[in-house]
C-alpha cells in the first residue's frame, strides 16, 4: 500500500512494529513502532509517558516525510527525537 | 536417552461387543466408550464414528488427531503436560503404539476466542484432496463431541481434548502388556565424527498473541502454548508426544499424530550414524509481536544449534503471516554462524499476486518447497460431494468467515492444508 501511494507521488512514512519486514519489502521511509498490538505507544506506561512516546513516534514520522531517502531507510524515534520532548 | 517403540499395526477397525485388539484387528464397544466419555459432565454428547481409507468420506472440525500410544516403562506419560498430565521429561524406556489409526477430536467450538481460531479444516478419505493429508491412509476413529456451551471456550477445549486423550490412552492400553510384532530402538549414540552434525529446527506458532491468554489451546510443548524462548529437545521427546495438539487453522497437518510421526524427524533419525549425526531438535515459538523478540528467538535458536556443534539445520514452520519472520531470521542466523540450512516450506500461490515467500532473505538459498497447499491445483478449488460425513454436517464456506456455514457433504473449497512436513505426494515442475 505504501509503495503504491508513493508511486502516485505522495511520500509515505510507514510506522511498523515489524520494521525489518517493512524494509526488506521495499518501503522507503520506515518508522520503528512499539508492538503489533500498539504501534504508536505503550499502554503499560503511565498515560502521560504513553502519550509522550506516541508523540515521539508520530514526530519521527513527520520528520521522515521531510527527509530525502535513496532507498529503504529506518527512522528510530529514540534517535530522531532525542531531547525534543525533554 | 534410549526409547524402544513397539508398533502394533491395526489393519481393521470395527464396532463390536468388546473393546480389544487381536491379531491386527481393533474392536471397539461403541456404546461403552461413549458412555464412559460422558461421565465427564462437561460434555453433553459424544459419538464415535469411523473413517476408513478409500471411503467417500469427509472428516470435519478436527481439533486434533492423536497417535494412540502408551508408556510401558520409563518416566512420564505420553502427551505430557496437556490437560493436567504430568510434565516429567519423556522419551526413554518403552512406548507401545497402535499404528495405522488415529483418534480424532471433532468439535465445533473454536480453539479460543479470536478471529484465527475457527476449526474449519477437513480431511477427505478419497478423491483429489485425499493426497494432501496423511490421514487418508489411516483409519480415523472420530470422536464427535459436543461440550456444554455454557462453559468457557477454554473449558470446552479442555473437556474435548481430555476425552480424546482418554480414548487414545484406553485403546493404546489394550497393547501395553503385549509383545509387539515390530520394535524399533531410537537413540543417538556417538558416531563417526566426520559425519555432519545436523539439527532439526521446528518453528511453531503460539496462540498467545491472538488469544491474549497464556493457556489457550493450541500446539503445546509439554502443555505450554504460550510464547517461550527456544527449547532444546531430544527427538525421543517428540516421539512420546511432548509436542502435541493442533493449530487447525493451518490444516490437518498440524496435529499430535503428525508431531509424533514427523517425517523430517523420522528421516533424520534413521540417517543418524550413516549420513549425518542427528544433533537434536530445537523448537521455537513464533508470532511474537515485537521485532526484538523475533530477533532474540532466531539468534538464540541459532546459538543453541551452534552449541550442539551443528554444521547443518533443517528448518520447518507451521504458520503463515508474520510468523515467517522468526522462521526466516532463524535461517539467516544459522547461516551467519556457518550452519548450512535447508528450509522446508510451502509457498504462496501465484494467484495471491505476491511473492512466493513473505520476506526472501538472501541467506535462505536452499529451499525445498512443498507447494501451495490446497491451492496447488485449480481442480481442487471445489471438491466433490461425499457420501459420508464424520464429524459435523456443516463447514465454513470461507475460512475467513467461519460463521457462514455450508453443507460439508457437497463441494467445498480446499482453502487450507499446507503440507508442512512433506507428507503429500504432489510434485511440480518449474518451467
Amino acid at each position: 500500500m505504501a509503495k503504491e501511494i508513493e508511486k502516485a507521488g505522495i511520500p509515505v512514512a510507514l510506522i511498523s512494529a515489524l520494521y525489518s519486514l517493512a524494509l526488506t519489502t521495499g518501503s522507503s521511509r520506515v518508522v520503528r513502532g512499539t508492538r503489533i498490538e500498539h504501534v504508536c505507544g505503550n499502554p503499560r506506561l503511565s498515560p502521560e509517558k504513553d502519550r509522550e512516546l506516541g508523540m515521539r513516534i508520530i514526530g519521527t514520522a513527520f520528520k521522515a516525510l521531510q527527509t530525502e531517502v535513496t532507498g529503504p531507510t529506518l527512522f528510530d524515534p529514540e534517535v530522531e527525537m532525542l531531547g525534543v520532548l525533554a | 536417552m534410549k526409547l524402544e517403540l513397539g508398533n502394533f499395526p491395526v489393519n481393521d477397525v470395527s464396532f463390536g461387543p468388546a473393546t480389544r485388539y487381536s491379531g491386527g484387528a481393533l474392536q471397539i464397544n461403541k456404546r461403552q466408550l461413549e458412555q464412559a466419555i460422558l461421565k465427564d459432565s462437561r460434555l453433553s454428547s459424544a459419538e464415535i464414528q469411523l473413517a476408513k481409507p478409500g471411503e467417500s468420506c469427509r472428516i470435519t472440525k478436527i481439533h486434533d488427531a492423536l497417535q494412540p500410544m502408551v508408556k510401558v516403562s520409563g518416566p512420564g506419560t505420553v502427551y505430557p503436560g496437556v490437560c493436567g498430565r504430568p510434565v516429567v521429561t519423556v522419551g526413554t524406556g518403552r512406548t507401545h503404539r497402535l499404528t495405522g489409526v488415529t483418534v480424532m477430536e471433532l468439535a465445533e467450538m473454536p480453539m479460543y476466542e479470536g478471529y484465527d481460531s475457527p476449526v474449519e479444516d477437513f480431511v477427505d478419505m478419497s478423491g483429489p484432496a485425499a493426497d494432501l493429508s496423511p490421514f487418508s491412509e489411516t483409519t480415523n476413529i472420530g470422536l464427535r463431541l459436543v461440550p456444554d456451551p455454557g462453559l468457557s471456550i477454554l473449558d470446552q477445549n479442555e473437556a474435548t481434548h481430555s476425552a480424546a486423550l482418554w480414548v487414545s490412552d484406553t485403546l493404546a492400553g489394550l497393547v501395553r502388556d503385549l509383545e509387539p510384532p515390530d520394535t524399533e530402538v531410537f537413540e543417538l549414540p556417538p558416531c563417526d565424527p566426520a559425519l555432519p552434525r545436523t539439527v532439526y529446527i521446528q518453528c511453531m506458532r503460539s496462540s498467545e498473541h491472538y488469544s491474549n491468554q497464556v493457556y489457550a489451546f493450541w500446539t503445546a510443548i509439554y502443555g505450554l502454548t504460550r510464547l517461550t524462548p527456544p527449547w532444546l529437545l531430544h527427538p525421543n521427546e517428540l516421539l512420546d508426544g511432548a509436542v502435541s495438539a493442533g493449530s487447525p487453522y493451518h490444516g490437518p497437518a498440524a496435529t499430535s499424530w503428525v508431531y509424533a510421526n514427523n517425517p523430517v524427524v523420522m528421516d533424520m533419525y534413521r540417517r543418524h550414524g550413516k549420513e549425518i549425526a542427528f544433533a537434536g531438535v530445537i523448537t521455537i515459538r513464533t508470532r511474537w509481536s515485537a521485532q526484538f523478540e523475533k530477533d532474540i528467538t532466531s539468534t538464540q535458536a541459532a546459538k543453541l544449534a551452534q552449541m550442539q556443534g551443528a554444521k547443518g539445520a533443517v528448518i520447518t514452520w507451521d504458520a503463515g503471516g508474520n510468523d515467517f519472520m522468526e522462521t526466516i531470521r532463524t535461517v539467516q542466523a544459522c547461516e551467519k554462524l556457518g550452519i548450512k540450512t535447508v528450509f522446508l516450506t510451502g509457498e504462496e500461490s501465484p494467484e495471491s499476486g505476491g511473492p512466493p515467500l513473505l520476506e526472501p532473505l538472501p541467506e535462505a538459498d536452499a529451499i525445498v518447497s512443498t507447494g501451495f497447499g490446497g491451492h496447488a491445483n485449480r481442480s481442487m478449488q471445489t471438491l466433490e460431494e461425499v457420501e459420508k460425513i464424520v464429524g459435523f454436517e456443516t463447514i465454513a464456506e470461507n475460512i475467513m468467515l467461519p460463521k457462514e456455514q455450508v453443507t460439508a457433504r457437497r463441494g467445498v473449497q480446499y482453502f487450507r492444508g499446507r503440507d508442512i512436513y512433506g507428507f503429500s505426494k504432489i510434485s511440480a515442475f518449474d518451467f
